[in-house]
């Protein structure tokens, strides 16, 4: 499931919804990325997180179907906000659900690998009396 | 065709989307021309690779045909997550 979202998110009943419909899941990872109070010895305000909504999704879904490809996987969750964020509020939740522990780890990994390197998101980061677009350095 | 900008290019741009009616532009490479032109300062981002360009929403990095239909994206290095 992906969702592209302004709002916020509870992570436990997001997975827990997902959860119930797998029986036979034994396993559960999941990732969540928070906006941090500094960055770049930098005190951070908020950010603004810009995306291209239509691209993200074919984007997302195209990393979901190489994780299937890779790795025995019940289902996996992408749960992605956007828009103004304050400081300590959630910008990402992925979660891959599998019988087993290794599938859900190394898929959620790789997920997560993908997203930082390619989903067309931008994050402007606020500071006292300047702002600035930052790019992924990992 | 459609043209997107998105975060720090549009900032340059002054411009979220544009629409083009050019029969001369029919490929990627001249449309990378069209937008350095009319945004020059746009040109030294080409020049050092640090643009990237989506055609229907799929990161292209060769020259391409486009058609008039075609919806392209023009932005920075993504970060996300």
């Amino acid at each position: 499931m992906i969702k592209i979202q302004k709002e916020d998110f509870n992570s436990e009943e997001e997975i827990k919804k997902i959860k119930n419909l797998y029986l036979n899941a034994g396993a559960v990872t999941s990732f969540t990325g928070y906006v941090r109070e500094k960055n770049n010895n930098n005190k951070v305000q908020s950010i603004y997180l810009e995306v291209y909504e239509q691209m993200a999704y074919k984007q997302f879904k195209k990393i979901i179907s190489e994780a299937y490809l890779k790795w025995s996987l019940l289902d996996c969750l992408i749960i992605h906000r956007y828009g103004k964020l304050n400081v300590n509020s959630k910008i990402v939740l992925v979660a891959s659900f599998s019988k087993q522990r290794k599938d859900s780890f190394e898929s959620c990994n790789f997920i997560m690998d993908y997203l930082k390197k390619d989903a067309p998101f931008w994050k402007n980061e606020f500071y006292d009396n300047r702002n600035e677009w930052l790019v992924n350095s990992n | 065709m459609k043209i997107k900008y998105f975060a720090w290019i549009k900032e340059i741009t002054n411009n979220e989307e544009e629409d083009i009616n050019s029969i001369k532009i029919n490929n990627l490479d001249n449309l990378k021309d069209f937008i350095i032109t009319k945004y020059p300062d746009l040109k030294k981002h080409l020049d050092k690779e640090i643009l990237r360009f989506a055609v229907n929403q799929e990161y292209v990095v060769k020259n391409i045909d486009l058609n008039p239909n075609d919806e392209i994206a023009v932005f920075p290095p993504v970060s996300g997550g």
